[in-house]
Parts: C-alpha cells; sequence; structure tokens
C-alpha cells in the first residue's frame, strides 16, 4: 500500500530525513519509535504533504501512485489520514460542519452527490461512540477548549468519520491519561480492517500494549535503524535507543 | 474574496425597487425607510418606540421612558440616483430612562454615483436604559460614507453597538463615547471585510469621565487586494474615574500582501486604580491551521474561506439576537466568499 524509498526532507535547508525506506502493506500496523528529534514528525508532515517540508531526493508511492505529486487535500481525498499531535483549534467552525464539509469534499471527488444530513447524522453518532465522545461535541467550535485529550479524541473521530485507507497517528498518546489512551486504542482497533494500514508514531511503548503492531521500526538521526516485531518496542522500552545508537 | 464584486446599476424608479420588498423579513422586526437621508413614514411601535422625521435630513428614534419593546427597528437608508449631491444626515436616538429596546441600522447605495454622505448620529441613553445596535453597512465602491456617533451615557445604562462594514469604498464609523453616569457600560465591536481599493476607517474615542464604568472594544478586519483599514482606538481615563475597566482589541487578518492595515491604540489614563488593556494584531492566514484542513480533504480555497469565518466569528457572537446573527453571518460568508451581489442576492432583505 505504501513504499517509501530513500526518502530524503528537508526544512530552511537543514535536512532532517536523511533516506527512509519503510513498506506497509494493507492489513498491518507500524509503529515508528525514536528519540526526540529523530525525524518522526517530519516524515508525517511529509507524508501528507506539509508545504514547509522540502522534500531532497526518494519515492513514496501509495497504492502505485506517487504520493508527492500530490496537494494535501488530494491525498486525503485518496484515503490518507493524519492525526495531529497538535491539533488546531477553528472557532466558529463547529465540528459537524466541519466534518460534513470535508466528507463532502471526498465524495465530490469521487463524483458522490453530498451525504443526506439523515445519513451523516447517524454516521455521526455512530463514530462518535467509537471513541466515547459526548454528543455536545458536535455543536462545539473544532478543538476550540478541548482538552488535551479531548483533541485527540477528536481526531480518532475524524478518522473514523473519514474511513482512510492509511492512517498515521503523529504521538496521539502524548498528553493522554491511561483511560483517554485505552479510548484511542480502542478506537483504532475498532476501525482496523484487512484492507486498511496504521502507522503509529509514539515516544513510548505503553501505547503499543493496546495497539499490537506488526512492525516496529526505530527512527534516529533521520534514518531508520532497526526494523523488527512488536518485541522490539519491548526491548526499547527496556534498554532505551542507546544500544541501537551506538549498535 | 479575491473577485472584484459585481456591481449592479439600478435605474431609478419613483417607488422602491422590487428588491426592497420583503422577501423573507425577520420575524419581530419594523422596518422603516430612508431615501437620500429622508424618512418616507413616521412610525410608532406599540410598546414605546417611534421613529420621526428630523427637522432637517434624518430622522429622531425615541424609546419611551421605562418602555420594552419586544419588536425591534429597522432602519434601512440608502441613497439612489434621484439625489447625488453631496449630503448630511442627522438622526437623533433617544433611549429613555430605564428603557430596553433594539434598533438595526442598514445603511445602502442603490446605483453606481459617486456618493458623498456625511452622518451623525447623536445616541443619549438615560439613566438605565439599555441599549443595542447593529449596523449593517453595504455600499457600492464609488461611495464614501461618514458616520459620526457621539453618546453619552447615563449612570447603569448600557449600551451596544455592533458595526458590520461588508462594502463601500470609503467607510468611516467615528465614535465618541463619553460614559458620563457610574456604572455605565458601553460594548462596541465592529467587524469590517474590505478588498480591491476599498479604505475602512475606524477612529474611537472612549471618555471614562466618572468611577466604575466598564468599556469594551473588538474591531477585527479582514483585508484583500489593495485595501486599507485604519482603527484608531483612544481610552482617556478621567484623574477621578477610578475603578474604570476598558478594554480594547484591534485585529486584522491580511489575505494579500499589498493590503495595510494600521491601528493606534492610545490609552490615557489619569487615575491610579484603573484596569485597562489593549491590544493589536496583523495576521496573515495560519498555514498549520490551513494544513490541518486541507489534510481532512478540503481544498484550499474553502479552507482558507473557513479560517476567515473563524477568524470573523466572535465579533458576529456579539450581535444578541441568534436570528440577525444567522443572517449576518450568512451575509459575510457570501461575501468572502466573493459571491456577494449587491441587493440581488441579500438576505437581509434590505436592499
Amino acid at each position: 500500500m505504501l513504499k517509501i524509498k530513500g526518502l530524503h526532507a528537508s526544512i530552511d535547508g537543514k535536512e532532517i530525513l536523511k533516506g527512509v525506506d519503510i513498506s506497509v502493506n494493507a492489513g498491518e500496523i507500524h509503529a515508528i519509535m525514536g528519540p526526540n528529534g529523530s525525524g518522526k514528525s517530519t516524515l508525517s508532515s511529509v507524508l501528507a504533504g506539509k508545504e514547509t517540508f522540502e522534500v531532497t531526493s526518494g519515492e513514496v508511492l501509495y497504492k502505485g501512485v506517487d504520493l508527492l505529486e500530490l496537494a494535501p487535500e488530494e491525498r486525503a481525498r485518496q484515503g490518507l489520514f493524519l492525526g495531529f499531535q497538535y491539533p488546531v483549534e477553528i472557532p466558529g467552525v463547529s465540528n459537524v460542519n466541519f466534518m460534513k464539509t470535508a466528507i463532502n469534499e471526498q465524495r465530490k471527488y469521487k463524483n458522490l452527490p453530498p451525504i443526506s444530513a439523515a445519513e451523516f447524522l447517524k454516521m455521526m453518532r455512530e463514530k462518535m461512540a467509537v471513541v466515547e465522545m459526548d454528543n455536545s461535541f458536535s455543536g462545539r467550535g473544532v478543538n476550540v477548549g478541548f482538552s488535551g485529550g479531548e483533541k485527540k479524541r477528536n481526531e480518532i473521530f475524524q478518522m473514523a468519520m473519514l474511513n482512510p485507507t492509511l492512517a498515521i497517528l503523529d504521538e496521539t498518546d502524548s498528553g493522554l491519561d491511561i483511560d483517554a489512551m485505552k479510548i484511542v486504542a480502542a478506537g483504532v482497533n475498532k476501525l482496523k480492517t484487512p484492507d486498511n494500514a496504521f502507522i503509529v508514531i509514539t515516544h513510548y511503548q505503553r501505547l503499543l500494549d493496546y495497539i499490537i503492531p506488526d512492525v516496529v521500526h526505530v527512527l534516529f538521526n533521520g534514518k531508520i535503524i532497526k526494523s523488527a516485531g512488536k518485541e522490539l518496542a519491548l526491548e526499547v522500552e527496556e534498554r532505551g535507543y542507546d544500544w541501537l545508537i551506538n549498535g | 474574496m479575491a473577485n472584484i464584486m459585481k456591481e449592479k446599476d439600478y435605474k431609478y424608479t419613483p417607488e422602491l425597487p422590487e428588491e426592497f420588498k420583503c422577501k423573507v423579513p425577520l420575524p419581530g422586526t419594523v422596518q422603516a425607510f430612508v431615501t437620500n437621508g429622508i424618512l418616507r413614514e413616521e412610525i410608532t411601535i406599540d410598546g414605546g418606540v417611534s421613529l420621526k422625521t428630523h427637522s432637517g435630513n434624518g430622522f429622531i428614534y425615541e424609546a419611551k421612558e421605562g418602555s420594552c419593546c419586544k419588536e425591534s427597528l429597522q432602519v434601512i437608508s440608502f441613497r439612489n440616483s434621484q439625489n447625488t449631491n453631496d449630503i448630511s444626515i442627522e438622526n437623533e436616538l433617544y433611549f429613555r430612562k430605564g428603557s430596553d429596546s433594539s434598533l438595526l441600522l442598514c445603511t445602502h447605495t442603490l446605483s453606481m454615483d459617486k456618493f458623498i454622505t456625511q452622518e451623525v448620529v447623536n445616541i443619549e441613553v438615560e439613566e438605565g436604559a439599555k441599549a443595542n445596535i447593529v449596523v449593517m453597512q453595504n455600499e457600492h465602491n464609488a461611495s464614501t460614507h461618514k458616520v459620526d456617533f457621539r453618546l453619552s451615557v447615563a449612570a447603569k445604562a448600557c449600551i451596544k453597538i455592533n458595526v458590520i462594514t461588508l462594502h463601500g469604498a470609503l467607510l468611516e464609523n467615528d465614535f465618541n463615547v463619553k460614559l458620563r453616569g457610574e456604572e455605565a457600560v458601553c460594548d462596541l465591536n465592529g467587524l469590517y471585510l474590505v478588498d480591491g481599493k476599498q479604505r475602512v476607517v475606524t477612529d474611537i474615542s472612549m471618555n471614562h469621565l466618572v468611577p466604575n464604568c466598564l468599556s469594551s472594544q473588538l474591531f477585527k478586519g479582514i483585508l484583500d487586494n489593495s485595501s486599507v483599514a485604519e482603527f484608531t482606538g483612544r481610552i482617556v481615563v478621567a484623574p477621578h474615574a477610578q475603578k474604570t475597566e476598558a478594554f480594547q482589541a484591534n485585529h486584522n487578518l491580511l489575505i494579500s500582501s499589498n493590503a495595510k492595515a494600521y491601528a493606534r491604540p492610545q490609552l490615557e489614563i489619569y487615575a491610579d486604580d484603573v484596569k485597562c488593556s489593549h491590544g493589536a494584531t496583523s495576521d496573515v492566514m495560519d498555514q498549520e491551521g490551513l494544513f490541518y484542513m486541507r489534510s481532512r480533504g478540503i481544498g484550499e480555497s474553502e479552507a482558507k474561506l473557513l479560517q476567515q469565518l473563524a477568524f470573523a466569528y466572535d465579533v458576529l457572537e456579539k450581535i444578541d439576537s441568534e436570528r440577525l446573527r444567522k443572517r449576518l453571518y450568512d451575509l459575510v460568508e457570501s461575501r468572502l466568499r466573493g459571491e456577494f451581489n449587491h441587493c440581488e442576492n441579500c438576505s437581509m432583505n434590505c436592499c
């Protein structure tokens, strides 16, 4: 589904990604771990199409298409989702209207008519239940006045609404207490199918107790220095990164 | 908003043009029309509100002592090619003791003539009165309109003015507010949307003459193309006006690198036990916010529009009437979409 080959990216002339290679198949969950400043968030931003980063070389194929050629909205419409580490507040735009706009823009792209009000409401209710979100959130401005945990839950809710093929979750667990993390993880597990895939970026192994990855990658200094099964996460938790960096 | 507005030139008709007839009047609203400064019909509303002709051009509005008017008055003032001379209008608004009323003032032009309109609005808010005024300005690109609001606010009186400036060549709103009695409150807010070569000027002089008064100003603008917005906000706290609370904010969103926003906050505080603040910003679009929306599949132009609406939101939220707020929100949205076809599609039904 996703093939990243020799990806180099920089910001303001400073190289952050120095040749990343990752291959993700449908039905898989990949975890990307790594110390601060290793390039984890840059990787997710580059995949989602953030224009402040410049891709200097390498390629990314998503469902056989050159992902780097697409605008962020086109990537989203083709089923890519990025769960933000720091979700943005949009005052005055309610969650309902935001999601309706997003869904209808995706439907327009697929030559489908706008979603009916009844269908949309039913979907809202179902997906809010996935992340145990209170109905009162729907009328509030997107992320406005939400706590850190609520914002992250809202990311998972949006993911559920948009039903992506490939979801990248950028440190969705940061700032979450254990209960909120369980809810987020349960949301991901409910949405997982043999046809979609997840890339979970995290600092800690903790989240991976609840979302079991098929592959764990360690990113350091802009490169994947180790890829292995889920046991790698446990080893990192126990031994830190030094043995990998120096080894 | 980058599209230059399509202007429509209305021909003079002795009767009100079709567009003026109520399409969907706001429930609970009584409408009055002022053509080139002349009030067409005097009005009295049950509940103690009247609108009468001023001796010169303009009108006199009065909410009687102790009255509480459930119906809101909408005064639709427009210029048309019947009189293209420069005109001066003087309006007087009296909110008598203990009264409680709402007023919507809309100004328009119906032709592309180079109108120059000078308007004075004297506002007297007597003791304990509550006055709620919304001003909506929507004029052609050849119109210059200067409005001089002069407010006198007595003890325990409360006035709220929200000015929504949608369109016009040069629109200037000056406010001279005198808080004369203790515990007077003045809440002054504005939203201006400018593009092309439009210019909006706001000049406020907020005078706290006595102790224990509260004033609050929130003015925000969205500027595209080569438009200009100027904001001057002076707060003067007299030497004995202790326990004054005075706040001021002016925020501008610049869509184009050629647009210019000038903010001049001026505080003159002569008392020592006061709470005053001011803030002025000029900002460009938030790229992180746009990226967030685009990453959800929302196209770039729609994302920009949502961000502008979000920027305008907190000023519109100050409008108490939910129905009016919704309509103004829709007007602002269509204006920002560049779909705003003056008069023809106006959902305010006032033009």
